[in-house]
């Protein structure tokens, strides 16, 4: 199980990277989205944003309307963020959830499978 | 004139999950039918036998996936279980020669390559989207999609060649043809009717997720049976020919107790439900109208061989694998588990396709799968060196489907003809998975296809 403060500083590290990222600047054009995350175990909610191919920083709780909802464990949530998991092959066997537009869910799919990939 | 032999208000032509699908709803609202089917059994692309050494082997289409609605519904309407495909641990990538392993969708060993390539399935994914299945010629850009080939656009989009690869892996293994045979606008028509490109590779919550316990045929022998004599077997049409009063449709019946006399049935309408190709052989008198004689006649079948590879259980399990290989070059640039349930037995499933599949037309079945034994040996290790059977299909040799396992349309085809797919000629009607609407090219679009030309048809003869 990952502390709110745990999943926290982990996003901090795949923001950065993700930002960094030239490859996923491009994929990101023109999609601005809100994103919920629900930790499964701990029932902690956080909110994460991306606009001009930036993502924002984290939020905790669920804040405003999303358009996608991610649900996994926090540890998931963690090991995802430090980059030690593989979201695509999570995302297949059902462990992680994605909810939202069969667009949305592509790209977001996408884009966590190439940083994942790009680290 | 003679009379015809028999007389009936529709006739379907072909008793593959399109036509009895098509022929069970119209029985269902009250009309006299006759299926004619070439061969002397019915699923058309759909065939599950049993192996000389016993195993339960399907040679053509096999799986369920999410969204096939149809089909579901079909499997418990006729009360055929489904069970997962097996695809628990690491898979398999044979590139450059080299051996690697990995888990979910895109091979990793080149972890750059990787990352485009999930960059460039998203990009076409995106692509897709904007392009209906059912009318892919009224995109806004459909003359520009439909000018290039899939190959075009992979190699605009990357230089890497481990992403062509990969890209051609993945076509070869859903269209059974290479990506520079495929119209740009016709794989993302394609794509779209499945979900998307990555939706029709995938294992779980994809096109190759379920498989049905004792075979995906089942469901088609069981529509047939309920129809009794009116499926006839060993019917080849030949010929359809428009009348006053409807259509006479002649086919060669053969076999012992026939002879080789033409024999023909009149009806008031006919749905024709093969694939173009198979179409593209039946005289039309008078001659079909030229745009759609001329979509028949660029409508190539892909070019399949189906492989089953038999173990005396599933070894590759022990070793944490799936039975999933990806491979860039070889006889089989894609394989899976296809072990029955309790496995028993083991069981890999792959496909020789493409130009792959022609070039080694001539090496003949023992030559292929001495060839497939040593790749699977190459994946697997020492352990696939001596299968209890390799039992194979080649689509490409049966006459009447001459290919598998859909049609390719190459660039300019679905711009120049394609509107002409599903609009009736006169008393005649389309059916087959080509012409379906949601999952073009699989199992649930000939079921919906047929559904759809069936529906077409009483709704025509209760106005006439």
């Amino acid at each position: 199980m990952a502390t709110v403060e745990e999943v926290a500083e982990a996003y901090a590290d795949w923001q950065v990277r993700c930002n960094a990222n030239t490859r996923l600047a491009k994929m990101l054009r023109g999609w601005d989205r809100t994103v919920h995350l629900v930790a499964s175990d701990t029932g902690d909610g956080f909110t994460a944003g991306v606009a001009d191919s930036v993502l924002s920083d984290l939020v905790t709780g669920l804040v405003g309307v999303p358009d996608l909802v991610v649900t996994a464990t926090s540890e998931e949530f963690a090991d995802l963020f430090w980059g030690d998991l593989n979201p695509s092959e999570k995302y297949i066997s059902g462990e992680i959830v994605l909810a939202g537009s069969a667009e949305d869910v592509m790209r977001l799919d996408a884009m966590s499978m190439v940083v994942f990939l790009d680290q | 004139m003679t009379a015809a032999d028999r007389t009936t208000e529709v006739v379907v032509v072909g008793a593959g999950y399109s036509g009895l699908s098509a022929a069970r709803r119209l029985v269902a609202s009250g009309l006299d039918v006759v299926v004619l089917e070439a061969r002397d059994r019915v699923g058309g692309r759909v065939w599950t036998e049993r192996t000389p050494g016993g195993a339960l082997v399907d040679h053509g289409g096999q799986w369920l996936g999410p969204t096939q609605d149809q089909l579901s519904a079909l499997a418990d309407e006729c009360g055929v279980a489904t069970f997962p495909t097996y695809a628990a641990g690491a898979n398999v990538e044979v590139r450059a020669g080299q051996r690697f392993t990995f888990t979910g969708l895109v091979p990793t060993s080149d972890r750059d390559a990787a990352a485009e390539t999930v960059a460039a399935l998203l990009e076409l994914d995106l692509l897709a989207q904007e392009v209906s299945p059912s009318t892919p010629w009224d995109h806004p850009d459909a003359a520009v999609l439909d000018g290039e080939t899939l190959a075009g656009w992979v190699g605009r989009t990357t230089a890497s060649p481990t992403v062509r690869d990969l890209m051609s892996t993945a076509v070869l293994a859903v269209f059974g043809c290479e990506p520079a045979e495929l119209s740009l606008l016709y794989a993302l028509s394609y794509a779209h009717s499945g979900g998307s490109l990555s939706a029709l590779v995938r294992t779980a919550g994809g096109a190759q997720e379920s498989r049905f316990r004792g075979g995906a045929q089942q469901m088609a022998v069981q529509m047939a049976a309920e129809m009794g004599d009116r499926v006839v077997l060993s019917a080849p049409v030949t010929a359809i020919r428009t009348t006053s009063g409807g259509v006479t449709v002649t086919a060669a019946r053969t076999g012992p107790d026939r002879g080789q006399d033409p024999w023909t049935v009149a009806a008031r309408r006919v749905v024709v439900a093969t694939p173009p190709a198979v179409q593209a052989r039946i005289a039309f008198d008078p001659p079909l109208p030229g745009a759609r004689d001329q979509l028949a006649l660029h409508a190539p079948m892909g070019s399949v061989t189906k492989v089953h590879v038999v173990y005396d259980r599933p070894f590759w399990r022990d070793q944490g694998l799936s039975g999933q290989v990806v491979a860039d070059a070889g006889a089989l640039r894609a394989t899976f588990d296809d072990s029955p349930e309790d496995g028993a037995h083991g069981v890999i499933v792959g496909f020789i396709a493409g130009r792959t599949d022609r070039q080694l037309e001539s090496r003949g079945p023992a030559g292929r799968a001495a060839l497939v034994v040593e790749e699977l040996t190459f994946a697997f290790g020492p352990a696939a060196t001596s299968p209890l059977e390799v039992v194979e299909q080649r689509w490409s040799a049966e006459p009447f489907t001459r290919g598998g396992p859909v049609a390719c349309f190459g660039p300019g085809v679905l711009t120049g003809c394609g509107t002409t797919l599903r609009d009736p000629v006169g008393p005649v009607h389309w059916a087959g998975t080509e012409t379906a609407e949601a999952w073009t090219g699989y199992i649930d679009g000939a079921i919906s296809s047929g559904l759809r030309a069936a529906t077409e048809v009483a709704a025509a003869l209760a106005s006439a």
